[in-house]
């Protein structure tokens, strides 16, 4: 015990070896180095004896390298190298490579062999794979977890032989690997990268994660949420792991420029300052591992490999771990102690001894912790001090202040509209049978009633626990919100959390709200980064669009390209980017932004947080700022926080959106679509119009268009009705073949205004009775119906009019055919093809085929292309529908073969009055009765009829308009009034 | 010319991620970090707010308006993995329906061709796209698409409502067979083209030129011609225009429109399909539009948020 507070006592320099690793076997043995050219195998029993060698040829370093835990297989053990893992086995002074697992495509990052099965071997990689092997069959791993993203620890579990737990960037993935397919649970760990990961020894749930961000958290898996514990560092840590003895822990800094290459030991009761150093090595720590103790041995033994080529062997002896293990027993739960440490715990020294160079926050912890005989050697027992620190009271609504000095703490709580505020005194004794006192204070809103009903369970509540000498504060905490909810339920509605009365330690994990507000979770590197800009054509001419604020500016240099993900947010704020010397400061900042769900709103990351903002500086002084963010851009970072928290001024993050009118880039014209006409009556005079209207605009191409529209529709060229006397103009290269290029030409412009008005005025040009001579059988007074008409009508000859109307043979249901029913009455006149096509194999005749041939080449627009011409115009129609031009859509769609969709109105249908079946026709089918009979001469209806709505009476036309000449009333005697029924 | 006709102070407490126009140009809403969603009236180049929606618990990502036939609809995702769909009802706004079906930041949402009924389309982080349908009654049908995208989907767009495949083979006088199809881009990589055939949605394309993330995918309007054209935009920086001609749908060109130096975020069509607006990291936006040649140019640049859409050359407006 010479030097206690650098109690190393082996240095060897293995000046040659540039090892980038080492690992301890299990045995405590041997140590390995693992060199470029060399392994070193040191003999630790006799470090300085010159190192065997075990040469490789590789171009690449040792990534890990680990001997297996077993000891029935401590001969063997791993290492990485690039993408490969080299099993070595070691006996009797000699080793060499026996297998190699290859299945990785990139590198390796890390390796780790199970505690259970000697033969079953983790790695991981940043090719997202994580495989485990089965050392007897090398082939291909046994398991692969697909991790998406890269890995970059893996271990397994000390506890559970299923268990394993990886880190990714800032996210910690715990897998079972019974399940590879997706891990069991996330933890968001840190905000920037985790480069060390350590399961707890004892506990199958607890692990310990070191970050880039400065600190150590403790995480117990099962609430992913929130970190158990914190210890900040002010530097970025390398490792972190547990100590083979209670309580303790070891980390590695990741050097600065002030060179502390020192190993920390921690205390995990007491995270405010290291209780040990290690200090002896030069240069970076790169690997550390316990030797296991040897049998009769209380001390412990660290060996370091350092970048100063140095091995060290340091001896933690009883005293030291007594500085981890304080005076009792750690309360986390599944945790039992060793024989050996509770052996350790007795031995105790005097504390004055101990205290040298431990701070006063230490020594305050020891003294009011009490010794372990003092308090009655209960096992169970511990200083208010590490109750507070390891108090879980993530509860929502539910804030306690926790002040140890003076053995007090304050509980708020929140429900609905009721505050409680509660002073919890700890007397000095407790919680050695002596109990808190609860003492309600302003502003707390609840009843008096409600109050004594709390106090009494509070009392009961804490007064079970210090009998037996527990901790009560969290169980206290829980039952107040438990009963406070339970009675204010009405209030808070669903949130309530499903607080157990008959288990008050239940941790409350269905409280945590879902889906945090806040970013770094697990999946924010799958999450796009979000846009901070962007333009989107809305309505018919407007473009609508965002930037970010002209005085916003990217944290990184423009040429970075932005990032993808917003994982990548998280690095903005972590430190990667901050320089070492306001690392106290971001440390800070650090924190608001580490999900904790006590900070406010304002302090949470956001997408703003990755732009900053410009500070607007007069004039002179502007410049030389700019030159100064240039060089030092957190420094204006940190102003920028400065000014916020002072509120000078709110600084806006959103930019303005623009509206911007760009109609005029779009070929479609809002002027010409109020201007444009269609008069199938006249259609020289439309096109003469519509040129005249797309001249005002200055189209002028579509004023020649519109001449050359009016020429071809000119009546001298109207083809004769005869196939034999001419060839009709539509065959004339000016004609069909004219107008298809100009279609084809307008089509590559988009226009398709100009289209589509073209399509109409050519359809409109095709004469009425042209379209419906087409079919001989169509009745020729069809031409009486407006030509073209998209209105339904009936295909049936002897139609009435009237809504209630029917033909001699169908009672009341009228057919609303819309020519589907029949695919050779068409009474659309042109349309697709298919009609033709139909057409023709009805035709025996070839001058019946020849006429209709000529019929076909009269027109100037291509049949076959009517389908595509009515897309025109329906894309038209909701163009004009925009611009609310509704009257003009109409007009336009008059033009589209294509029929609307059918009728979806009232459509009548008849029950037979004698059986109540429906029925069709003036027939019931089910009783063979006449289905409706005339409510005046009782005679069954098969001709046109008329009935009431309201009553369903009715009977004969002609009866029921005399009847009701007279009456109102229904003639059936039922006391409706008809007249008045169907009017309204 | 082209004018600045409305200048829209939003007020947003944060960085504002998406801004949309309503089927008439009346409406404007906006969404936010902030967590909420605005809706201004900005007839007349006014700009009153017409509500303020709160109700998702994180970043908004994007809002979608509904045809008007259905009345005043308006979706919105959310990082908080939830969808809203928002109605107006005797002039107040409120929730008609939250989806929360996703296990991750949705970030896209696009309503399908009023055709189709009211049908969404949303993608997510999760790697699934679902489809919410309106059936009536405060009632939704939900399609979900798992694993559409491996590692997340970040946009989605609709195809219009046209006629599948041929012009010939449309039995006549019949109500038309529409096919609904959307276009999908993702953290794959890859734009996906899916199809609803027999009430299920199968991938009908898989679309591979993009070399990082796809971030966006817009499928153009149609003007009744029998080219599908679709963009896309990615991480890397590039913008392709897909087109097919095939009727069957199945043999889809690239081109590239052009190589920026930032990612690019968004692609949006001119209701003609003729021009693309581009917005990516480098906060600018810019107009491209295809030449009767067939080449990509590009006729002006919105920068720094400040200036109007500039350069449009004469020989632009004379070509009209």
């Amino acid at each position: 015990m010479a030097a206690r507070w650098s109690s190393e006592n082996v240095v060897v320099e293995f000046r040659d070896a540039q090892a980038t690793a080492m690992s301890v076997d299990c045995l405590g043995s041997h140590a390995v180095l693992s060199g470029r050219r060399f392994l070193y195998l040191v003999n630790l029993e006799a470090p300085s004896e010159p190192p065997r060698k075990i040469g490789r040829q590789s171009k690449w370093d040792v990534g890990t390298v680990q001997w297996n835990p077993h000891r029935s297989e401590s001969h063997v053990f791993a290492a990485s190298s690039n993408q490969r893992v080299d099993l070595y086995s070691w006996r009797e002074g000699c080793g060499e490579v026996h297998t190699s697992l290859q299945a990785h495509t990139r590198v390796i990052s890390d390796l780790d062999w199970s505690w259970f099965e000697p033969e079953f071997l983790v790695t991981s990689s940043v090719d997202t794979y994580i495989y485990i092997w089965d050392t007897r069959d090398t082939r291909k791993p046994t398991v692969a977890l697909s991790a998406v993203a890269g890995a970059s620890q893996v271990k397994w579990n000390r506890k559970n032989q299923y268990l394993l737990a990886s880190s990714h960037d800032g996210d910690v993935r715990i897998w079972d690997k019974r399940k590879p397919n997706t891990a069991v649970e996330y933890v968001a760990a840190h905000l920037s990268k985790i480069h060390g990961l350590d399961w707890h020894p004892d506990n199958e749930f607890i692990f310990a994660t070191s970050s880039q961000d400065n600190s150590v958290r403790f995480w117990d898996y099962r609430q992913p949420r929130k970190y158990l514990n914190i210890l900040s560092c002010q530097v970025p840590v390398w490792k972190a792991r547990y100590t083979p003895f209670f309580n303790g822990l070891v980390t590695v800094m990741v050097p600065q420029l002030r060179r502390e290459n020192s190993l920390l030991l921690w205390s995990t009761l007491d995270l405010n300052n290291p209780v040990h150093a290690f200090v002896g090595h030069d240069d970076v720590v790169l690997e550390f591992q316990w030797r296991p103790q040897k049998e009769g041995s209380k001390d412990y033994q660290l060996v370091t490999w350092s970048r100063d080529q140095t091995l060290r062997i340091w001896r933690v002896d009883p005293q030291l771990q007594k500085l981890c293990v304080s005076d009792m027993e750690d309360l986390m739960e599944g945790m039992s102690l060793t024989v050996e440490s509770e052996k350790s715990l007795s031995s105790q020294e005097p504390e004055s001894q101990l205290g040298v160079g431990l701070s006063a926050d230490s020594l305050l912890d020891q003294d009011s912790g009490g010794r372990p005989d003092s308090v009655g050697g209960s096992g169970l027992t511990q200083t208010l001090q590490q109750e507070f620190s390891l108090v879980n009271l993530q509860i929502r609504n539910v804030n306690v202040e926790m002040d140890a000095l003076n053995r007090s703490c304050v509980v708020s709580a929140h429900f609905g509209s009721h505050q409680v505020h509660l002073v919890v005194k700890f007397p000095a004794q407790y919680p050695n049978n002596a109990a808190p006192s609860f003492q309600f204070v302003s502003p707390t809103t609840i009843s008096s009633a409600m109050k004594i009903k709390i106090q009494k369970i509070l009392t009961d509540t804490s007064l079970q626990k210090v009998k037996r000498n527990q901790n009560c504060l969290e169980p206290c905490v829980r039952q107040l919100v438990s009963c406070l909810e339970s009675d204010m339920t009405q209030e808070d509605g669903p949130a309530s959390g499903p607080f157990v009365l008959s288990n008050p330690v239940t941790p409350a994990l269905q409280a945590f709200p879902r889906v945090t507000n806040t970013y770094g979770s697990y999946q924010d590197a799958n999450i796009p980064f979000p846009r901070t800009s962007g333009a989107r054509f809305c309505g018919t001419g407007c473009l609508v669009y965002f930037t970010r604020p002209i005085t916003m500016h990217r944290s990184v240099p423009p040429t970075e390209p932005t990032p993808r993900s917003l994982s990548a947010l998280s690095a903005y704020h972590s430190g990667v980017l901050t320089p070492m010397k306001i690392r106290s400061e971001s440390q800070s900042t650090l924190r608001l932004y580490s999900g904790s769900p006590t900070r406010s709103d304002k302090d949470t990351v956001s997408i703003s947080s990755f732009y900053y903002k410009e500070r607007k500086l007069p004039i002179s002084a502007s410049r030389r700022w700019s030159v100064q963010t240039l060089h030092d851009w957190p420094k204006s970072r940190r102003f920028k926080t400065k000014r916020e928290d002072h509120g000078n001024r709110p600084i806006k993050l959103a930019g303005k959106v623009i509206i911007q009118e760009i109609s005029c880039l779009l070929p479609v014209h809002k002027a010409l679509g109020e201007s444009y006409i269609l008069n199938m009556n006249d259609i020289q005079d439309t096109c003469q119009k519509n040129a005249a209207a797309a001249l005002t605009v200055g189209r002028r191409d579509v004023a020649k268009v519109w001449a050359l529209a009016s020429a071809a529709t000119n009546q001298d060229l109207s083809p004769d009705s005869d196939p034999d006397t001419e060839t009709p103009w539509a065959r004339h290269p000016f004609g069909r073949q004219l107008l298809e290029t100009l279609l084809d030409h307008y089509s590559q412009m988009s226009d398709v205004q100009t289209l589509a008005m073209l399509c109409s005025v050519f359809k409109a040009q095709a004469s009425p009775a042209d379209c419906y001579s087409l079919y001989g059988h169509h009745p020729p007074r069809s031409s009486m119906f407006p030509p073209h008409s998209r209105y339904p009508s009936y295909t049936s000859s002897s139609v009435t009019s009237g809504s209630c109307s029917s033909t001699s043979d169908s009672i009341t249901t009228t057919t609303w055919n819309t020519g589907r029913d029949s695919d050779h009455v068409n009474p659309w006149g042109e349309s697709s093809p298919d009609d033709y096509r139909y057409g023709n194999q009805g035709y025996t005749d070839p001058r019946e085929r020849e006429r209709e041939q000529h019929d076909m080449n009269k027109r100037l627009l291509d049949p076959a292309n009517m389908l595509q011409f009515d897309d025109f115009k329906k894309c038209y129609g909701e163009i004009l529908y925009r611009w609310g031009l509704r009257e003009k859509r109409a007009e336009v769609l008059k033009f589209a073969s294509c029929p609307p969709e059918p009728h979806r109105g009232i459509e009548f249908g008849v029950y037979c009055c004698h059986c109540r079946n429906p029925a069709r026709g003036t027939q019931c089918a089910m009783c063979k009765r006449l289905t409706f009979q005339c409510a005046i001469c009782h005679v069954a209806v098969r001709g046109s009829s008329n009935f009431c709505l309201s009553c369903g009476h009715g009977g004969h036309t002609s009866h029921m308009m005399d009847w009701f000449r007279r009456q109102d009333e229904c003639p059936a005697g039922c006391g409706c009034h008809c007249l008045l029924q169907s009017t309204c | 010319m082209v004018s600045v006709i409305n200048t829209v102070d939003t007020s947003h407490e944060d960085m504002i991620h998406d801004a949309q126009m309503d089927y008439y140009g009346t409406r404007l809403a906006t969404c936010s970090s902030d967590r909420t969603v605005k809706i201004f009236d900005v007839r007349n180049g006014g700009q009153i707010l017409v509500a303020d929606l709160r109700g998702h618990e994180g970043p908004v990502w994007q809002v979608a308006w509904a045809h008007p036939m259905f009345g005043n609809i308006l979706a919105s995702c959310s990082y908080d993995r939830k969808v809203i769909i928002w109605k107006e009802e005797n002039g107040t706004w409120d929730k008609m329906y939250e989806y929360n079906g996703h296990e991750s930041s949705v970030n896209s949402v696009c309503w399908g061709p009023y055709e189709f009924g009211l049908i969404l389309a949303c993608g997510s982080s999760d790697g699934a796209i679902s489809l919410l349908t309106f059936t009536g009654d405060q009632q939704w049908d939900v399609k979900k698409i798992s694993n559409a995208h491996t590692i997340g989907c970040n946009a989605v767009s609709w195809a219009p409502a046209v006629v599948p495949g041929s012009l010939i083979d449309q039995p006549s006088g019949q109500k038309p067979n529409y096919v609904k199809r959307f276009v999908s881009g993702g953290c794959d990589n890859l734009v996906k083209l899916w199809k609803e055939e027999d009430g299920q949605w199968k991938e009908d394309q898989k679309l591979e030129a993009h070399s990082d993330w796809v971030r966006d995918v817009g499928w153009a309007p149609s003007i009744g011609l029998p080219t599908s054209t679709i963009a896309s935009c990615s991480q890397d920086g590039r913008v392709y225009i897909w087109t097919c001609d095939d009727p069957a749908g199945n043999t889809w060109n690239a081109k590239l429109l052009h190589k920026f130096n930032d990612v690019v975020w968004h692609v949006s069509w001119s209701i003609t399909g003729n021009i693309l607006a581009v917005s990516g990291g480098d906060n600018k936006v810019t107009l491209w539009k295809e030449s009767m040649d067939g080449q990509w140019a590009c006729i002006s640049d919105v920068s720094k948020g400040q200036g109007a859409v500039s350069s449009i050359t004469e020989t632009q407006q004379s070509e009209q």
